[in-house]
């Protein structure tokens, strides 16, 4: 039977999910739940600023100091380090604690591990800032509609051939920009299997090269090809494929256009296959290069570093398609050098692919 | 003499576009594709209007603007500043008018007319 009279309420703390301590006015935690000794170890009267590995700047406005300078409760976001090294952010609570005659003996601090929410709510930030750049790419792209339909009608007016065919050109262009940016959308948005088929992959190489060759010669890039000619099929989704190529010939060549170093600028695609039969894709520029800071970003969510122009969803959606084939997507690269970036696909038999109805 | 008009755009078809446009609207055209060619246009062609794409990588349209109104025998052109950003042309202290892309062509015409006739 329970006898709450005579119960020994550290264990009714213990049971708690979140983090409960005691601080001596020393700030000094003598004593913390089960789950704040999992994660912080023994208090062993350590200070608080020891305990959570909390930095100069966050015990600047301490609750704690201030809940026993005056006795009110206050709370307060923190970002603690378990014993683990695992980086915590929690809404940290203190309340006065009394003992019979009224004395103020220290601070019960109460924890809530909010680490998920805020994990969210950055996301969160980050698909907005991905849809007002999605709302600009859609901008950038309709000028670009209205200047094409501009220049054919006028074509159209004075009869002249040549006109046509290059206002023509320019809605066909932005008309690929615009099914692009849906398909990276669509891809983002869902789970999906690869579509396997037996393929020559360097036919695909070659499909994006004729799609991108005019284009690039425009910003006096030259796109050149290396192709294995002993890679004649290999099982990948061809879309897929077709994605990953088009993303890393796009950034290839915004990485030129934005070097202002060089006057003339080179791509160069390779295939190649990997020791262990896999069939590996190098897209290979010599443009401005990614800077250090910004190398590790390179491959988050929603990353980019084009401002308006970019959406951050070429690599993410290049690497999600990677993940999907059970291969991955390498870079190097060297500021005011260049980058190469290397997709790698593992071999596959097409038995072993669910679309497949060719033997191998 | 017609007057002249700087188209400033890192996108070759969108110069193109606006360069057609504005020359069937009785003006002459002269482009550059970043913003230190857009400063040496400036020089060679003296435009008697700017139209300026802000969203130039690495900043180069706002850092034009910058020189020319620095620039003592063109500090006085007037700029249209293009862009498919709200807002961005806050980067830029005293445009003559602002449009966002997509741009309305009746409404640019009649800004330009405004400034230059």
């Amino acid at each position: 039977m329970l006898d709450v009279a005579n119960m020994d309420w550290r264990r009714l703390l213990d049971a708690l999910p979140c983090y409960v301590s005691l601080q001596d006015p020393e700030l000094r935690v003598i004593w913390g739940n089960t789950v704040h000794r999992r994660d912080f170890g023994e208090a062993k009267a350590r200070t608080c600023s020891k305990i959570y590995k909390l930095r100069k700047s966050q015990c600047a406005d301490c609750i704690v100091k201030k809940t026993l300078e005056d006795g009110e409760e206050r709370s307060k976001e923190l970002q603690l380090t378990t014993r683990n090294g695992e980086r915590l952010n929690v809404i940290a609570h203190s309340a006065p604690f009394y003992d019979a005659t009224n004395q103020l003996l220290g601070v019960v601090v109460t924890k809530v591990n909010i680490t998920s929410v805020k994990e969210m709510q950055k996301q969160l930030i980050m698909v907005g800032q991905t849809v007002a750049g999605m709302a600009h790419s859609i901008k950038n792209i309709m000028m670009g509609l209205d200047g094409g339909i501009y220049i054919v009608n006028s074509g159209i007016k004075d009869d002249d051939q040549k006109e046509i065919k290059d206002g023509w050109e320019i809605v066909l262009l932005n008309f690929e920009k615009l099914s692009r940016l849906v398909k990276d959308i669509l891809y983002c948005s869902r789970d999906r299997e690869p579509n396997y088929k037996l393929i020559n992959p360097n036919s695909v190489v070659t499909d994006v090269y004729n799609l991108f060759k005019d284009l690039a010669v425009r910003y006096s890039i030259e796109i050149k090809l290396d192709l294995d000619p002993g890679l004649d099929e290999a099982v990948i989704d061809p879309d897929g494929l077709h994605t990953v190529l088009a993303n890393l010939v796009t950034n290839a060549m915004d990485a030129c256009k934005m070097d202002l170093w060089k006057d003339t600028h080179l791509i160069e695609i390779r295939t190649k296959i990997g020791s262990d039969g896999s069939t590996i894709f190098e897209v290979a520029d010599n443009g401005m290069g990614i800077d250090k800071e910004l190398k590790h970003h390179v491959f988050e969510d929603f990353f980019t570093s084009k401002g308006d122009k970019g959406t951050g969803l070429g690599l993410m959606v290049t690497q999600k398609i990677l993940k999907e084939h059970g291969g991955e997507i390498t870079f190097r690269s060297r500021p005011s050098h260049g980058t190469t970036f290397v997709a790698i696909f593992p071999k596959r038999s097409i038995e072993g692919a669910k679309s497949g109805n060719e033997g191998r | 003499m017609p007057k002249k008009i700087l188209v400033v755009d890192d996108e070759p078809h969108l110069v193109k576009y606006m360069t057609a446009f504005l020359e069937d609207s009785g003006y002459e055209t002269c482009s550059a594709s970043n913003g230190e060619e857009a400063m040496e246009v400036l020089k060679k062609e003296n435009p008697d209007l700017v139209t300026l794409d802000l969203q130039m990588p690495d900043e180069t349209g706002t850092r034009f603007y910058r020189n020319m109104t620095k620039s003592k025998l063109h500090k006085d052109t007037p700029v249209i500043v293009i862009s498919g950003l709200p807002g961005r042309h806050l980067a830029v202290s005293q445009p003559f008018a602002v449009f966002e892309k997509p741009v309305d062509r009746d409404a640019l015409l009649e800004a330009i007319k405004k400034a230059i006739g």
